[in-house]
């Protein structure tokens, strides 16, 4: 449906401009924040977690449909899982060293940052290698226990 | 920073509203990285036919290159601490290694964890979903940690 990938790219655009503008995009203003040298990054975060908690709780509470596909406004969250710690962990070890998530990782391409590039290529190998771990343990679930924190394509989807 | 940054009590809401936008929209939850792995999957498919979030990635793209346009340049030169610690004719090479390394770590560990920043730490925690108030306060206190290390190590 054209609607709502017309939604998504408008979306992606606003979410571009504003992390470039805030200087999310710098591994500067990051790492100034992890190291608590600015409370930027924590008072950025917390104001976008609290006005979409209370933009969504409102949305919940009217339950409307969907205005580009019709569907009902809803969702389900989920328990925490090994993978929730797991995964987080690894991210949180990248996301230290480079100051960078996979949001400033688009936008410093946009911006024409050269050292976002082999970030992105990590990326783009990090999705490939989940997909294939998540394959090995969807073909043979008993042989391989280790990757138990790998969840299956119907978990992954539902991951909140 | 070459220019005046964006108050936090504006930038902050306005991300928040993308959230319920994607919600009330489509009802969907943003995440940046669910927007990769639609480009990723769709390449590796050999297809062009791009979801909403492959759409969100470029949007996201094209939004930066329209800031540095208006900015006259990047946010930023160099890259922060990686290019203070490691410098001379070795030291771009070893920062590419450590930003290759540290990006496949990013998209792995999210991928497990099924969200990012924004997929866990923004839409899953104003969902209120408790896979979500772990998962971030994981990522939040291990790169708390290891920027806290690498500070200490330089």
């Amino acid at each position: 449906m054209a609607g709502t990938r017309v939604a998504g790219l408008v979306i992606g655009i606003v979410f571009g401009v504003v992390l470039s503008w805030s200087g999310m995009t710098s591994p500067n203003v990051i790492r100034e924040g992890l190291l608590f040298q600015s409370s930027y990054l924590f008072l950025f975060f917390g104001g976008a977690v609290t006005t979409a908690f209370v933009g969504l709780w409102l949305l919940r509470r009217r339950a409307p449909r969907a205005l580009l596909t019709g569907e009902p406004v809803q969702w389900e969250t989920i328990k925490p899982e090994r993978r929730h710690i797991a995964g987080s962990l690894i991210f949180g070890i990248g996301w230290g060293v480079s100051g960078a998530c996979p949001g400033p990782i688009a936008t410093q391409l946009g911006q024409g940052i050269a050292w976002g590039i082999p970030t992105t290529v990590g990326l783009v190998l990090g999705i490939v290698l989940f997909d294939r771990l998540q394959a090995r343990a969807q073909a043979a679930p008993k042989r391989a226990p280790a990757a138990s924190v790998i969840p299956s394509p119907v978990a992954a989807d539902a991951s909140a | 920073m070459l220019h005046s940054q964006l108050p936090w009590f504006i930038g902050g809401p306005i991300l928040g509203l993308c959230v319920v936008a994607m919600r009330w929209l489509m009802n969907e939850r943003l995440g940046v990285m669910g927007a990769w792995s639609d480009v990723v999957h769709t390449v590796a498919a050999r297809r062009l036919s791009f979801g909403p979030f492959g759409w969100m990635l470029f949007g996201l793209i094209a939004g930066a290159a329209a800031f540095a346009l208006v900015a006259g340049g990047p946010d930023f030169h160099g890259y922060g601490w990686l290019t203070d610690t490691f410098t001379g004719p070795n030291g771009t090479l070893i920062i590419v290694a450590i930003l290759l390394a540290s990006g496949v770590l990013i998209g792995l560990g999210t991928k497990i964890a099924g969200g990012c920043t924004s997929g866990n730490g923004l839409s899953g925690n104003a969902m209120a979903s408790p896979a979500s108030l772990v998962a971030t306060m994981t990522f939040f206190v291990t790169g708390i940690a290891v920027t806290l290390i690498t500070e200490a190590l330089i």
